[in-house]
């Protein structure tokens, strides 16, 4: 977003806006938030860093994990390949070609036990991204790391569940929006009853800023979404208290340091009002915020791409001033390329060390307070924001939006109008429209994948097929069909299934025939 | 004055990234183009399908993922088939530079790789088409 700034900034524009120290600021860790969501910030404990990554096989990505751990990250964020992601076995059609690509392929239970092969008492976050298939990825999670002797207790799974993201951008879901809610309910819901200490909701505002959203359309549309799910969780009894500190944001941080800086104090100073104010909620638990911070989300140039370290720094600096994230993704300089190479990998994990331990803006809580610009900025991000979110609200909510088709519009108005300004050079993007190299020469390491992965995963796919009990199999997915038509909660079905090797394909074909697909054109409703 | 120019957007495979497409939709349209937009997720059978039924003078493809050496081969062999030779096939996304001469042996009219401008793409689509018709090109 490119807010109307001025040249200069005066008491005089705190006055205007009626900045009050106490209403607007308060302190760390007391409403409304907008200094942090805790009472020591980074000062008693840094961020967690962490990586996105997965790839090829099972095998392929613990190889890789447990380089990760090494780099010391004790988090792990698995990513899947595009079949896994839209709910196919790596040997249905649509499959060819892109098994094992863009994430680790997952067909059963024999995958993720691979995928956890290695020494897993370094390891205290797994977030896995798996939307439209939620439950069939969180019970493999769980019957893998039962397997692999891990108790439940002592590693914290973390899961997007973020299925209303994918209608609206990013295209993974399978089954039509009420039906894509419900299952995301139902992993919620079973999580907060079996496994009180994990986190079975973030909202992934980061893909809307990836798909191009201002901050104001990222953190209203979050807050909508997070509404919906709110929504249907009350509807299953239960109080808001007990809900809403279950749900998790993740935000996108591009190089504009003082809108992120903004953006950052903004996203926790509204979640604590439309909490108490539109919810009710009392527990202090329930309006502090839950935030990870994605820097590189956008502004990652193909062209030069040593310049990214340089925009990382920026994001990251942002980051680290703003406060308010648990985690921090590791920023990636290649990300525009390919799958990040272990090159990218080391220095992404050097930024974050270079802010938190070299730069000294994490020595003391939101230093920028009281900045005449800065809080100018965050009251007007905070305004903007309620007033979208009152006519998302109109509107019938988050569902009815991604129904109707209006977020997705929005995202493509803006994603034309951030090329138009690009192609004119209205705003200068270096290597891409100004200081251009004609002839560049790639001056990166680029990963490569492993070509054979797609036949390994094939192969193994085949063996297991043929080694199954296949009444066994049937009576699982029967049992499944049963929990789609009454109504209970798909979890328990699924997890027996996957114990017994059930496929993820099979799975979701099965709640596939039961709810239906939806219209894949939906995410581009104009065009 | 010439027939517009007439052109079908597809993505094939699993790949739902979709602002290089909708970018591109609208601003082709803008510059005066004929756009037709296949859909997500399709396979190579219907964009073919669909090139001949609409009768198109380009067909464009958009692939970030990956997919573009599984689906760019069958697509052009199913489009010779159908006698389609003469419609231009022109493929953008994130396409590595080692697999841009084995896409123009098989037949891919052009690549852009990311950062092109939709000027560059609409004149280029111009240029080449007034070829084939065997118009002047203006």
């Amino acid at each position: 977003m490119r807010w109307e700034i001025k040249p200069l900034y005066t008491p005089l524009d705190l006055q205007e806006i009626g900045f009050n120290y106490q209403a607007d600021l308060g302190f760390p860790g007391q409403a409304p938030f907008t200094r942090e969501t805790r009472p020591t910030g980074y000062r008693s404990q840094l961020w967690a860093m962490t990586q996105v990554t997965g790839f090829g096989t099972g095998e392929d990505s613990a190889k890789r994990w447990a380089y990760m751990l090494e780099q010391g990250l004790d988090s792990l964020i698995i990513e899947y390949d595009l079949p896994t992601t839209n709910g196919y076995d790596s040997d249905h059609p649509l499959a060819r070609g892109e098994v094992c690509r863009a994430g680790m392929a997952l067909d059963s239970l024999r995958d993720m036990e691979d995928a956890l092969d290695f020494p897993l008492d370094k390891l205290n976050n797994i977030m896995s991204v798996c939307n439209a298939p939620q439950p069939v990825n969180l019970a493999m999670l769980i019957a893998a790391l039962e397997n692999k002797g891990k108790r439940l207790d002592q590693i914290r799974l973390m899961m997007p569940n973020a299925i209303l993201i994918e209608y609206t951008c990013v295209g993974r879901y399978i089954f039509p929006p009420k039906h894509g809610l419900r299952i995301a309910t139902d992993v919620i819901e079973y999580v907060i009853r079996n496994h009180p200490t994990w986190a079975p909701l973030s909202v992934v505002g980061a893909q809307l800023y990836a798909a191009r959203a201002n901050p104001v359309q990222e953190i209203a549309f979050s807050f909508a979404i997070a509404k919906a799910y709110i929504d249907a969780l009350l509807e299953r009894g239960f109080t808001i208290d007990e809900v809403a500190p279950y749900v998790r944001h993740i935000t996108g941080i591009d190089t504009d340091f003082f809108e992120s800086i903004a953006k950052l104090r903004a996203y926790r100073k509204v979640w604590g009002r439309v909490m108490k104010e539109q919810y009710g909620a009392r527990k202090p638990e329930s309006l502090r915020l839950q935030l990870m911070s994605s820097p590189g989300t956008m502004d990652m140039t193909l062209q030069q791409p040593l310049n990214n370290i340089a925009r990382l720094g920026i994001q990251m600096l942002a980051c680290a001033m703003a406060g308010g994230a648990y985690t921090i993704n590791t920023p990636l300089h290649d990300e525009a390329h390919a799958l990040p190479s272990e090159e990218a990998i080391a220095i992404g994990a050097a930024i974050h060390n270079i802010v938190a331990h070299e730069s000294g803006v994490a020595d003391t809580i939101d230093p920028l307070a009281g900045s005449y610009y800065v809080e100018h900025l965050t009251k007007r991000m905070e305004d903007a924001v309620l007033e979208e979110m009152e006519k998302i609200d109109a509107m019938g909510g988050a569902l009815k939006a991604i129904e109707e088709g209006y977020f997705q519009r929005k995202l493509a108005e803006q994603q034309t109008a951030r090329n138009r300004a690009i192609e004119t050079g209205e705003r200068k993007l270096v290597g891409v429209n100004y200081l251009v190299k004609p002839d560049e020469k790639r001056e990166i390491e680029i990963f490569r994948l492993d070509d054979s992965a797609e036949q390994r995963q094939l192969e193994r796919l085949r063996q297991l097929r043929a080694s199954r009990d296949d009444a066994k199999v049937r009576q699982h997915l029967e049992a499944v069909r049963r929990a789609c038509r009454d109504g209970g909660n798909l979890v328990p079905p699924i997890l027996a299934a996957v114990r017994d090797y059930v496929t993820h394909g099979e799975l979701c074909g099965v709640m596939r025939e039961e709810f239906g697909e939806h219209d894949p054109n939906a995410l581009t409703p104009d065009i | 004055m010439s027939a517009p120019i007439r052109i079908l957007l597809a993505k094939m495979g699993l790949d739902t990234h979709t602002i290089g497409v909708t970018v591109l939709a609208k601003g082709l349209r803008d510059a005066g183009f004929e756009v037709i937009f296949s859909g997500f997720k399709q396979t190579p059978e219907v964009v073919a399908a669909s090139a001949l039924q609409e009768d198109v003078d380009v067909v464009g493809v958009s692939s970030l993922s990956g997919g573009h050496m599984r689906y760019m081969p069958h697509l052009l062999e199913l489009m010779r088939e159908q006698g389609l030779d003469e419609t231009l096939v022109i493929l953008g996304g994130v396409i590595p530079e080692e697999d841009i001469a084995a896409l123009s042996d098989i037949g891919v009219d052009r690549v852009f790789t990311m950062g092109t401008s939709l000027d560059d793409i609409a004149t280029y689509i111009r240029s080449a088409v007034a070829a084939r018709r065997g118009e002047p090109v203006t």
